[in-house]
């Protein structure tokens, strides 16, 4: 019984301990903070350089100087303390009264180590000036002049070794002692003598003389040490761990307490391990970009809001992305119930090829999109305005239609974003109960009257669901409305925001308005569509389903199924080959079939520059550490969802959500303010912080993936190996992980696949060694060639198609999208 | 052996099971049998480790599993379980699912092969050796379970309400099918189910629980024929309830209008519970006399409704009741035997069956 209340005392106390740790650190980084305030240290590095120094002093200390000062006899090391005493004093009052202070304040009797330490650094960081050619004679003449250069500091009469005679010459008193001083420094050390690099730190860092001679004591006495350097120097880093650290002692404790077991749980620490991932780089970020919409100055004020709405471009694109939205919304929406309905419950012709055709639009990058478009409804070279110009006899003027406007921004969101309603509704038509419809067939009423009075009510939630899927995606789209709003002038809130962070800081400030509208809009809709409706809504990748009983649509079959046909040729067909023939093109105005107006340089020049190769090899890289690590997330979030009781794992499933719903620009933003050092972490401009980027955007699809898979598996099937004798570890492998694997891997996909073309986040992202594949075809159509631009984009659809297939093969054709 | 001492578990500190002790004997065929969410699963997941007890020890031939801070873990039990769901795994095939427990205790193939076509053969599914589960129906996928469940020779054979997903007829031939195969090799059952008479015709021994209380445990026999409270009677074949007043050599049933004999101790408010085999109508010929107000044809029997004085009494007569009696004929009541149960005040609510 003593053995049984033992635990969890241990336990508690542990988590008391780790609690207090966190809230020392907490304390001791404040602390350093403050210290490091207070000392006027411009910045934490100086710290560093100020530890980098102390040891290099040290260093130095034992190697030269001890050895050629004990050389001395003891008249001439009292004579040399002396000397060297009063060249410190000298040296320091050159920084004024404080110097001389400073000086008075030190207790030097016999203590040659401090004197000449204090004096080696102090000329190291700005003593007697040495020529560069000077210094480096003193060092290649090295230990052999050092004696004699001693015995001319002690004796004015004694000669100056020839190498370095000249910058002695002229000068007299303690002004050639010093120099003579320096010069024996340098010529001791040599090559080991400070590195210049930690002196260039320590200047910029401690840039007030009075402080300077307190690090310099710092320096000589070593009062630094490796722990205490470190606090000083990450300060942030401390108090950051510090709060993690307690925040996760805490929720420990209540979690235990409510659940009356104290016992440690591994599951517990991945719980808060993920946790703290999501926080530090998902919920500060983000709560931190809204705070500082309200407070800019540190204090409560609008005064960003104002300055944004007044401005007229930035209340247009308020107003556009809410209309487009909207608009996009209805549009997508009335294509997407028809197609799902005649694909997922009529008999239409080749109703499984449109239904992977359909859903297929959904892994397009859509810029690809909106490059098709663009390059068919121009008013002036647009391929279909050339037709419609034939075909109505209209003048050669710009037109009829226009893709750089509001109403063009409308059609191409909606071709690219109906998918999203199309696979939510139809996912929600193929689970439906079969035997709903048949009573209702069975009570009299017409497949129509069927349609009508059962169905379309039954599938209400996810119309909506979709519907509202729709209107955030279309919303927080960055690639669309950047390639054709910017030429237009049309702009939305995501361009601004992309436009606002390349101005600076003040830019980023005012970014924060507009990703408040847009955060309000998702947030708002996430909980709709998760709270109000029911929580299974979301997009996941078809698995198998009952096959319901199909409607004969009879008469209408053949009518039906060529609408649909044109639909797909519009909207798939046509923009897809317009790419792929751009891409062979020289003269983009020109048809690619007019004489020697067809080429494969495109392809040749573009695929083989070293630019792009280095593009597709990080985009690669990216997408598959993210993909990688995300899925490894996902894996252990469904066992922990599916498999456990574990209070508070809803948490991180929460976070992710959330993290999927945000608008990308906005997570961007939301790292660029944070992860540049000022909360203790810098990944600013790495490749880290894209990664991080990309995760919390698309860790969802990953994880609702593998969520719903292990859903599918009953529990017992896991027991009844247990049962049999296997190991946690071995029924995880041989019966689990055999089972979900075609989950998991389309749940590696369905991450891979848009962290690999990514370009809202990476736009605001990249540094000039992390730019993706994405950006760069960006640049191209942008500022280089569109025909290269093209051949890009067809390459990288077919690589996605590619990937797509291999899916399939992988698991058998139970997934793929 | 199976041996459980002052067990208990409550899920969020709600209890599920309040103080269960029971020894199970080797080779013994135990049935826990109550109304679902009596806590019987949970015994038996307590049992095979799938469940942490809140308190209390559980020792498996004499070796404690579970109790105190030792927890030994399912796969380390030897034992044999088949689940409710069947829970044979869809990706392998009937051959490999029922080798699986052999190649984890590394047995060499061979003797895998030899022992699972032996186990096969014994649930009669050899011919479907290379069939994927899938392929095959819900009365065969349960056999696969349990050859997988005894391949390995468990000295214990935990089964979760095996035979609920099965058609009636199949349920019945499955019944003797375990209680044949486990008796011949001397395998000790713990058997879960809701269904009373598949505990009366497969168990040496039944536990009757009902929220967490085992409410009696002993043969069938005794069971239906000494439930200790109306409860018991009640789950374990079919009693009508009648309040009534017992004194020295009689109890006054005031709904009947009429005393009858009876030889009880009991005195003051009592119970007294009939089962309808236990009534036998008669042509109407004095002593307590009723009214037919329903009967159904059944086949072999006719179950009669039988209104005496307020109340309605249920009888089972012959099949060919039906041939002398017709509905509205006043008849003869008689009670062979029936139960007397102290009245205190709560026997409607314990009747409710609380889930």
């Amino acid at each position: 019984m003593s053995a049984q209340s033992r635990g969890p005392l241990i336990t508690k106390l542990t988590l008391a301990l780790v609690f207090l740790l966190g809230i020392a650190l907490i304390f001791q980084g404040a602390a350093a903070l403050r210290e490091n305030d207070s000392a006027g240290f411009s910045s934490e590095a100086a710290f560093e350089a100020i530890y980098e120094l102390s040891k290099e002093v040290d260093a130095d200390w034992n190697a030269l100087l001890k050895p050629a000062l004990s050389a001395l006899s003891d008249e001439e090391a009292a004579a040399l303390n002396d000397i060297s005493a009063e060249l410190l004093r000298e040296n320091w009052s050159e920084r004024g009264a404080v110097g001389t202070e400073a000086f008075e304040a030190l207790d030097l009797e016999n203590d040659a180590e401090t004197v000449q330490k204090l004096l080696y650094i102090s000329y190291a960081v700005g003593g007697p000036k040495l020529s560069a050619s000077v210094k480096k004679a003193a060092e290649t003449a090295g230990a052999e002049i050092a004696p004699a250069l001693l015995k001319a500091v002690l004796d004015e009469n004694a000669p100056v070794p020839e190498a370095v005679t000249k910058p002695v010459e002229k000068l007299e008193g303690t002004a050639r002692q010093a120099m003579l001083m320096k010069l024996y420094y340098a010529s001791l050390s040599g090559s080991s003598q400070l590195k210049t690099a930690s002196v260039n730190e320590f200047k910029k860092g401690v840039r007030d003389k009075a402080l300077q001679l307190d690090a310099f004591r710092m320096i000589a006495s070593g009062e630094l040490t490796p722990l205490r350097q470190f606090i000083l120097s990450h300060a942030r880093t401390v108090i950051l761990c510090g709060v993690l650290l307690s925040l996760d002692a805490l929720l420990l404790a209540f979690m235990m307490a409510a659940d009356r077991v104290w016992r440690f749980d591994i599951k517990w620490l991945i719980i808060l391990a993920i946790l703290d991932f999501l926080l530090v780089f998902q919920l500060m970020p983000l709560i931190y970009t809204v705070v500082k919409a309200f407070f800019p100055d540190s204090h409560f004020s609008l005064e960003t809001f104002r300055r944004l709405y007044s401005y007229k471009l930035n209340f247009d694109a308020l107003r556009n992305t809410l209309l487009a939205s909207f608009a996009t919304m209805l549009l997508g929406t009335l294509f997407a119930f028809p197609l799902a309905w005649l694909v997922g419950r009529t008999n239409l012709y080749g109703r499984r090829f449109f239904r992977s055709l359909f859903v297929l639009t959904y892994m397009v990058p859509p810029y690809v999109g909106a490059m098709a478009w663009l390059r068919l409804l121009n008013p002036n070279v647009g391929t279909v305005n050339h037709w419609l110009r034939v075909l109505l006899h209209l003048s050669d003027a710009p037109g009829p239609l226009n893709v750089y406007s509001l109403p063009g921004l409308i059609w191409v969101l909606s071709t690219f974003y109906y998918p999203y309603a199309f696979i939510t509704i139809s996912r929600a038509m193929e689970k439906m109960d079969p035997s709903l419809e048949e009573a209702s067939r069975a009570s009299g009423a017409s497949p129509l009257k069927t349609l009508v009075t059962v169905t379309l009510p039954l599938m209400t939630p996810s119309l909506i669901s979709g519907a509202l899927l729709v209107f955030v995606s279309a919303a927080s789209c960055y690639g669309i409305p950047s390639i054709i709003g910017a030429p237009g002038r049309v702009h939305t809130v995501t361009t601004r925001i992309v436009e606002y962070v390349s101005l600076g800081q003040q830019g980023i400030n005012d970014a924060t308005g507009l990703s408040v509208f847009l955060l309000t809009i998702a947030v708002v809709i996430l909980f709709l569509s998760d709270v109000v409706l029911a929580r299974k809504q979301y997009i996941t990748v078809s698995g198998k389903s009952v096959q319901p009983a199909l409607v004969d649509l009879r008469s209408w079959r053949v009518p039906l199924t060529a609408l649909v046909t044109l639909f797909a040729v519009i909207v798939i067909l046509i923009p897809f080959a317009t790419i792929l023939f751009t891409s062979f093109k020289i003269d983009v105005g020109k048809s690619v079939l007019r004489a020697g107006n067809f080429t494969l340089g495109n392809w040749k020049t573009i695929f083989g520059r070293a630019e792009t190769l280095h593009c597709l090899k990080n985009s690669l890289l990216y997408a598959t550490i993210t993909a990688t690590v995300g899925i490894v997330i996902a894996c252990t979030m469904s066992y922990l969802l599916q498999r456990t009781r574990i209070r508070g794992r809803k948490i991180p499933d929460f976070l992710i959500t959330l993290g999927s719903g945000t608008p990308s620009v906005v997570i961007a933003l939301s790292l660029i303010m944070t992860m540049k050092g000022n909360f203790g972490i810098n990944i600013y401009n790495t490749a880290y912080i894209m990664i991080i980027a990309y995760l919390i955007k698309y860790l969802m699809m990953g994880m609702r993936t593998v969520v719903s898979a292990m859903s599918q598996i009953h529990v017992s099937l896991e027991e009844s190996s247990q049962i049999s004798g296997a190991s946690w570890l071995r029924t995880m492998y041989r019966i689990t992980g055999r089972l979900i694997f075609p989950s998991i891997a389309a749940g590696w996909f369905l991450i891979f696949i848009p962290s690999f073309y990514e370009l809202s986040m990476t736009t605001l992202l990249y540094s000039s060694n992390t730019k993706t594949i994405g950006f760069q075809l960006y640049e191209y159509w942008t500022f280089t060639s569109q025909p290269m631009a093209c051949a890009m984009a067809f390459g990288i659809l077919m690589f996605v198609m590619l990937l797509n297939f291999l899916l399939g093969r992988l698991t058998k054709g139970a997934f793929s999208i | 052996m199976i041996q459980i001492t002052n067990l208990t578990k409550s899920f969020d500190g709600v209890p599920v099971l309040k103080t269960f002790n029971a020894t199970f004997a080797d080779g013994e065929f135990i049935t826990l049998l109550g109304p679902s969410g009596c806590g019987k699963t949970t015994i038996l997941r307590m049992i095979a480790g799938f469940e942490i007890p809140t308190t209390g020890e559980i020792c498996l031939d004499g070796k404690l599993v579970s109790g105190g801070k030792t927890f030994l873990p399912p796969e380390k039990r030897d034992i044999g379980m088949v689940f409710q769901s069947y829970a044979v795994w869809p990706h392998m095939n009937v051959f490999d699912n029922v080798a699986y427990p052999l190649e984890i205790k590394h047995v060499p193939k061979d003797e895998i092969k030899t022992r699972v076509e032996e186990m096969l053969a014994t649930v009669h599914l050899s011919q479907y050796a290379d069939r994927l589960p899938s392929q095959l129906s819900g009365g065969q996928q349960q056999r696969i379970a349990l050859a997988r469940a005894l391949v390995a020779k468990p000295k214990i054979l935990l089964l979760d309400e095996p035979l609920s997903n099965l058609d009636a007829k199949l349920r019945e031939t499955m019944r003797f099918e375990i209680r044949d195969i486990t008796r011949e090799r001397g395998i000790g059952v713990v058997y879960v189910t809701h269904d009373q008479t598949e505990a009366m015709a497969m168990s040496d021994r039944i536990f009757l629980i009902n929220d967490g209380v085992i409410q009696q445990s002993g043969t069938p026999e005794e069971i239906y024929n000494n439930p200790v409270n109306p409860f018991v009677a009640d789950f374990l074949g079919k009693v009508d309830f009648f309040p009534g007043t017992a004194a020295e050599g009689e109890i006054t049933i005031p709904s009947w209008g009429v005393s009858i004999p009876s030889a009880t101790e009991r005195r003051g408010a009592v119970i007294v519970a009939i089962r309808p085999e236990n009534i036998r109508l008669s042509k109407s010929n004095g002593g307590i006399t009723g009214t037919i107000t329903r009967m159904t044809y059944l086949g072999d029997v006719t179950d009669c409704r039988v209104q005496v004085g307020e109340s309605i009494v249920r009888a089972v007569e012959d099949g060919d009741f039906r041939r002398h009696f017709k509905a509205n004929d006043t008849v003869t009541v008689a009670v062979r035997e029936f139960m007397v149960f102290p009245d205190d005040g709560s026997t409607q609510e314990q009747l409710q069956i609380r889930t």
